[in-house]
């Protein structure tokens, strides 16, 4: 069953009597464990789709299913629920929390809810990442490469379907931006999470299943990578 | 705390770390204002305390006169029955008369003076020097300044209405609002005196409110059908004063709680630079799957946090301060473990919170409803 099941997405920014059409209608499925990578030049609409496809923005025309669930014209309430409930996000810039360890920053998402056993699922998640000799360090005492580990540790606390990446290797070197990508691959392979990289690298595309490229705003050329 | 409001808790905590130096001089205004409320709420109450003890007893007093606006001249034997009567047993009921004597206390030059007749005046008064006789039969006693004004001492002569008196003692000086004060006053033996009416009746009770019964029972019992006595009874007068030193004490508390106000901007100050530089994290919380109430809890707690540091702060150090206070004013330092000081204390600990938290709602309701998808553009 696909985990996305986007129609003819559209979204349109106003600014004064002017309208600017970020998506152009945009179709868009994503299987169970696959990964996708979406490129284009910036402003083709990469990062609004992300948004989209992550709950963060609403489209102004279309539709979409998030594993299996019609989740157009949710509010903001609800759109956070399945959003906590469903997706895990990267981000280039990490975004950890600089006050919390790294344990606490992977348990950041279901902190308020202290679900029992969280502790250790986020220890044996680092663990896995390779962290396990850094679990009560702080952000500004690991490297990039280990920030991005413990942000991809935090994306899948909460046994997300799907992981949506913007830029993840934008801010690492191609070594460590290789070792980042080998975790999604794993991740994608191993725990069957659909993982959705916008970037720029050209690097990401040895991994991806796909690659969708966006020109503005409507999806060019499909083209299937070896993975 | 609840394990629901733990982890807020924790992130708070941990938010406030961060900038240790700007979260100290936040809660340092609460601090203040806690101190500036509970300190001078704590000096109003020991005010009232040293005030209420040097008034002494007169608010136990009752004096009844009679009522010459109703041609009542004097008070009978009958009337002093009654008020013995309707007095509560424990009760010191003292009848005085009155008559204006010449008197001499040089030998030469004699001065139109009033004298009072006392029956019993160890009930009423004590000595400064020589004793006072029971019963009360010969001789004179004189107030403090009448004394100090002649060189009056135990031994010495007055004449009055051209017999001689030997004074037996002077009176030690009584409280300046009371009426039965003797400092002004010579004193004879009643028996000396032929009118047979007395000119006042005074009524020492054992406390206050006993004398404010005693009062009114006195004007139903004589004042039945004619207002014929005049009841005076400062109890009600000391009320009066208690009240007023309760309205300067809001005041005073009411000043000083523009401190809190001062305190609550810093915080408010604090709080919103917080949320800009931190602008990028709560986007994240909030695409991490945070609503903005959980938002709103974890920006509100940090204020609670704020405002908790500086109460117990505070409250620790207007503590020390009372004790100085009373120690002080009142002469006794352990005065301050008073309810009214406690009352002063929770109030300005409550106040101080709830102004922190009253002033982190607009910064936290700001950072709630930040679209995430802004915050995070970078």
């Amino acid at each position: 069953m696909n985990v996305v099941d986007a129609d003819g997405l559209v979204k349109r920014y106003r600014t004064g009597d002017q309208t600017l059409d970020a998506l152009a209608g945009v179709d868009f499925d994503l299987d169970a464990g696959e990964f996708v990578s979406i490129m284009g030049p910036s402003g083709s609409g990469k990062t609004t789709l992300l948004n989209i496809l992550g709950l963060l923005a609403t489209p102004t025309e279309g539709r979409l299913r998030l594993d299996g669930q019609d989740v157009t014209g949710l509010s903001d309430r609800k759109r956070t629920a399945i959003r906590k409930r469903t997706i895990g996000f990267v981000f280039q810039h990490f975004y950890l929390l600089p006050t919390l360890t790294a344990v606490e920053n992977v348990e950041v998402p279901l902190l308020l809810d202290q679900p029992p056993g969280l502790t250790k699922r986020a220890r044996s998640l680092l663990e896995r990442m390779g962290l396990g000799d850094r679990l009560d360090h702080r952000p500004d005492e690991l490297s990039g490469g280990q920030k991005q580990r413990v942000a991809i540790a935090r994306s899948l606390i909460n046994d997300p379907k799907i992981v949506l990446a913007d830029e993840p290797t934008g801010n690492l070197d191609s070594e460590t931006g290789r070792k980042i990508l080998d975790e999604f691959q794993r991740i994608a392979d191993e725990d069957d999470v659909a993982i959705v990289a916008v970037t720029h690298d050209e690097l990401v595309n040895e991994y991806v299943d796909r690659t969708v490229h966006l020109v503005d705003g409507t999806i060019g050329r499909e083209r299937k990578s070896g993975g | 705390m609840a394990g629901r409001y733990f982890p807020a808790a924790l992130m708070a905590r941990r938010n406030l770390t961060r900038t240790k130096m700007r979260s100290l001089l936040a809660s340092l205004g609460i601090v203040i204002g806690v101190i500036a409320i509970a300190s001078l709420g704590m000096f109003g109450v020991a005010l009232q305390y040293s005030f209420t003890q040097n008034l002494g007893d007169i608010g136990n007093q009752i004096t009844v006169s009679p009522n010459a606006a109703e041609n009542v001249t004097e008070l009978t034997e009958r009337d002093v029955r009654d008020i013995r009567r309707v007095a509560s047993p424990t009760a010191t009921v003292a009848p005085v008369k009155q008559r204006v004597e010449p008197v001499s206390f040089d030998r030469r030059t004699t001065g139109r003076q009033l004298v009072y007749g006392v029956e019993n005046p160890a009930e009423l008064y004590e000595a400064r020097e020589g004793r006072i006789t029971e019963p009360f039969r010969t001789g004179a006693l004189v107030g403090a300044n009448i004394a100090e004004e002649h060189d009056l001492h135990p031994g010495s002569t007055i004449t009055v209405n051209e017999s001689t008196v030997r004074v037996r003692a002077v009176l030690a000086e009584g409280d300046a609002f009371s009426s039965l004060n003797p400092d002004n006053r010579i004193l004879l033996p009643a028996s000396s005196f032929q009118e047979r009416g007395y000119s006042q009746v005074y009524v020492i009770e054992s406390s206050g409110s006993r004398a404010n019964e005693t009062a009114m029972a006195i004007r139903n019992s004589l004042n039945d059908r004619q207002e014929r006595v005049n009841v005076m009874e400062l109890g009600s007068i000391v009320d009066t004063i208690e009240q007023q030193f309760q309205i300067i004490n809001t005041v005073l508390v009411g000043i000083a709680s523009i401190s809190l106000l001062v305190a609550g901007i810093s915080i408010l100050n604090v709080m919103l630079m917080s949320t800009v530089e931190r602008r990028e994290e709560i986007g994240v919380l909030r695409a991490v799957g945070y609503q903005k109430r959980d938002v709103l809890k974890v920006m509100l707690m940090e204020a609670t946090l704020l405002g908790v540091l500086g109460g117990v702060a505070g409250v620790v150090l207007s503590l020390g301060a009372g004790l100085a206070i009373n120690h002080y004013t009142v002469g006794d330092a352990t005065a301050v473990f008073r309810m009214a000081n406690a009352w002063y204390l929770g109030a300005a600990f409550s106040f101080g919170v709830v102004t922190s938290i009253v002033s982190g709602l607009y910064p936290a309701w700001k950072a709630a409803s930040e679209e995430p998808v802004e915050a995070l553009r970078g």
